[in-house]
């Protein structure tokens, strides 16, 4: 309980520091209209950016003529889907203890795979009905064990080599985008086009649509893939609590040595957490080719940091990962609202999800709050201080503004 | 492998004149050996790096943990490009070149950068490599957003860079002269930095207290030194370090700042990370393996421009796989007993 009160007030805090770092950096900025205040205009509004944000994401259901199926919705979903998977893919290393930054990387590397492995399977596999029903599990499966031994490799690194896995996940997020760019240009360069990419998969491998729940059709979004990821997500639930391999996995993050002792291999398990935390982040860089694109490109948006983000604010947990997932797919969907209706630069998405996780990081500091404000022994002491935030924030706010005056 | 590390340490510790006597003579032969524009280019590559690894040492032997420090490289070699441009670009300002208010920018803005580290790891007890890992991506995300606001792209301007600054008649020493004292202003506080960061950490009251506070903090508590205090100071001082090293980098080497991907900071804060691990935090010699994969980095430059037909994507992250490598044959260096511990004084 406590744990979802603090990641809403970490919410919270960040939207609202977000928003006066936003505020402030309109003063910088350039523009014909904006709030004059002391000779200095502030071209930004915050509020505005945030209500394009987060309702801009949905298709802004306030105004009229509002259907569940409109395009910035579909947007959303799709990178909901994709981020339950990068998602998972960070909770599993968490969980055992283990700071898998490598998400990404593993999500290159399986969507790389996936793509070349679809292509070239397409000339023995028959076409139609029969190509999909054989391509895409493939494709699926090709990219989880593509994620999956390239997550294994930090694992084996830290288990047999006792190398930092932290270290080693970043390094080689950059070694994957080598490889991938170089086999690209070898051999796998779609000859057709200027772009870096493989390719395309034919169209009956991509991830088809349920008919008649008409999506807008200029989105790649299909309620199949959502779903299978949310049947994932109650898989990986299930693992946790119900089986010995999960019971295993939580024992090594919390007291290792309770593990060890209790028989657990922990080099083995650290191998085997590593490659299902790649294997999840695999799957999401299947899904990226066979929903999104239909192809490999060398340009991979940053979904698997994200995923970082998704499953700090879930405290690792699963079920947790699918809001999580939601909020950020907003914030995805929500950038090109922001992009088209407001003149402030998308990149603050990513400001908004760093600040996130510091907020999150930090629980100690809800709970000062909250135990000044609030009776200790109120059962829910961290949710009431949403209201107590600004003041301790706008110090922080303050100083994280700062360089632009500097 | 481990073991025969153990042995040459061994070995130095009992011969410390012969052993530094053979690593001059190595570092001579070495320099005789290999192309001068190379060895420029590599010291000018250290800088990020070498400076980043010692402000890393501070922090991590005081007990906290600053994974962070590659976001402080970037928000310090953007805002110090972005302070030169405002100030115009090649001019002066009180009679000091923009180029230098630039890099104190630059280090500002990696010291507030830190401080807030600081308050949310020691204030508020987060855990210190999430927090890190969210000062990388507010940085990540703080880089393309002030250059659009400024600049309109994710890119900023270019502007005029450090040219070189000889010392006359040191230039003039054999084999090390042209090196040392014929460069750029970033690489003598690269130098000077070394010497100071050393000098600092073991041979001052501070670097005794700081060690103590990553080893035993309680033991420095009792002898009656706010722990928290030293630990802020290290971690400020590792802000002042990466501070110096982006901004120098940036003004001094690239001259203009990519913030999209992975930005032009390209993960050298990590690099530097591995850095001290390897030279298990001594400040010499962290500056020393940093020159390892500056030289690996200037090398791929190098082959390129050769026009070697090899390819670059894969060249391009040599440093990062070595960082690999070497993680693997130093294997987990001996972190300082309380790293990574939140530190709780008994009294109010």
């Amino acid at each position: 309980m406590e744990r979802i009160a603090i990641s809403v007030a970490a919410l919270f805090a960040a939207v609202l520091v977000g928003g006066a770092f936003v505020f402030v950096s309109g003063g910088v900025a350039s523009c014909r209209s904006g709030l004059d205040i002391a000779g200095v205009t502030f071209c930004y509004n915050p509020m505005q950016v945030f209500y394009e944000l987060f309702l801009g994401a949905l298709g802004n259901p306030l105004q009229g003529g509002w259907s569940p199926t409109n395009l910035s919705l579909a947007k959303t979903l799709q990178q909901t889907t994709l981020l339950i998977f990068a998602g998972l893919s960070v909770a599993v290393a968490f969980r055992a203890g283990l700071l898998n930054i490598g998400t990404q990387g593993q999500l290159v590397i399986g969507g790389f795979v996936t793509a070349i492995t679809v292509v070239f399977a397409e000339s023995i596999v028959p076409g139609g009905l029969v190509g999909m029903l054989v391509l895409i599990p493939l494709g699926v499966l090709a990219g989880a064990i593509g994620g999956g031994l390239y997550g294994a490799i930090p694992g084996a690194l830290k288990a047999y080599a006792d190398a930092n896995e932290v270290i080693t996940t970043i390094m080689l997020n950059f070694v994957a985008v080598g490889i991938t760019s170089t086999l690209l240009s070898w051999q796998f360069q779609d000859n057709n086009s200027t772009t870096a990419q493989t390719a395309p998969v034919p169209e009956y491998a991509e991830v088809p649509t349920i008919p008649y729940i008409g999506f807008d059709e200029r989105v790649d979004f299909s309620l199949l893939a959502l779903g299978f990821a949310v049947v994932l997500m109650l898989g990986i639930a299930w693992l946790f609590s119900r089986t010995s391999f999960g019971y295993e996995l939580r024992t090594s993050g919390i007291q290792p040595a309770a593990a060890a002792y209790g028989g657990v291999d922990e080099k083995r398990m650290t191998v085997a957490t590593m490659s299902l935390s790649g294997a999840l982040g695999g799957v999401a860089g299947a899904f990226w080719v066979l929903m999104v694109h239909g192809r490999w490109l060398k340009n991979v948006p940053s979904i698997g940091f994200d995923g970082i983000a998704v499953s700090v604010l879930a405290g690792s947990n699963p079920l947790g990962v699918g809001a999580s997932a939601f909020l950020f797919g907003m914030l995805d969907s929500g950038k090109s609202a922001i992009g088209s209706a407001t003149n402030v630069p998308p990149d603050l998405v990513g400001i908004l999800s760093g600040l996130i996780i510091l907020f999150v990081a930090m629980p100690e500091f809800f709970r000062m709050i909250g135990t000044r404000y609030v009776d200790v022994r109120s059962p829910k002491p961290a949710r009431a201080d949403g209201g107590s935030v600004p003041d301790d924030n706008n110090k922080v706010a303050d100083e994280s503004g700062g360089e632009d005056d500097a | 492998m481990r073991k025969r590390f153990r042995r040459t340490r061994e070995f130095i510790g009992r011969h410390p004149r012969a052993a530094s006597l053979s690593a001059v003579a190595i570092v001579l032969a070495f320099l005789w050996a290999t192309p001068a524009s190379w060895q420029t280019s590599t010291l000018r590559l250290a800088v990020p790096i070498a400076l980043a690894a010692i402000g890393g040492i501070f922090a991590e032997k005081s007990g906290v943990i600053n994974i962070g420090i590659e976001g402080l490289l970037i928000v310090s070699a953007f805002s110090s490009i972005i302070a030169v441009y405002w100030l115009g670009d090649g001019g002066a300002t009180m009679g000091v070149s923009n180029l230098w208010w630039g890099l104190l920018v630059g280090i500002l803005v990696s010291v507030l950068f830190a401080l807030i580290f600081a308050i949310v790891c020691i204030e508020f007890k987060a855990d210190q490599i999430i927090a890190g890992l969210a000062i990388w991506l507010i940085s990540l995300g703080l880089a393309p957003f002030a250059s659009r606001i400024v600049f309109g792209s994710p890119n900023t301007a270019s502007v005029a860079r450090f040219g070189s600054v000889t010392v006359p008649g040191l230039s003039e020493i054999p084999i090390v002269g042209y090196l040392l004292f014929d460069t750029e202003p970033q690489v003598y506080l690269m130098l000077a930095g070394t010497l100071a960061g050393w000098y600092l950490l073991s041979r001052t009251t501070f670097g005794r207290w700081v060690v103590a506070s990553g080893e035993n903090p309680k033991a420095l508590d009792t002898a009656g030194v706010d722990v928290r205090k030293v630990r802020y100071a290290a971690v400020l001082l590792s802000g002042v370090f990466a501070g110096l090293g982006g901004a120098g980098f940036a003004l001094g080497t690239l001259g203009t700042f990519a913030g999209g991907g992975d930005t032009a900071i390209n993960g050298r804060g990590f690099i530097a990370i591995a850095t001290y691990l390897l030279a298990n935090y001594h400040p010499v010699g962290a500056v020393l393996s940093s020159f390892l994969f500056a030289g690996l980095n200037s090398l791929q430059t190098a082959l390129q421009s050769a026009g070697y037909a090899i390819p670059t994507e894969l060249i391009r992250t040599i440093p990062h796989m070595s960082v690999i490598v070497v993680l693997v044959l130093v294997g987990r260096t001996r972190l300082p007993d309380a790293a990574g511990d939140h530190y709780e004084s008994g009294e109010d």
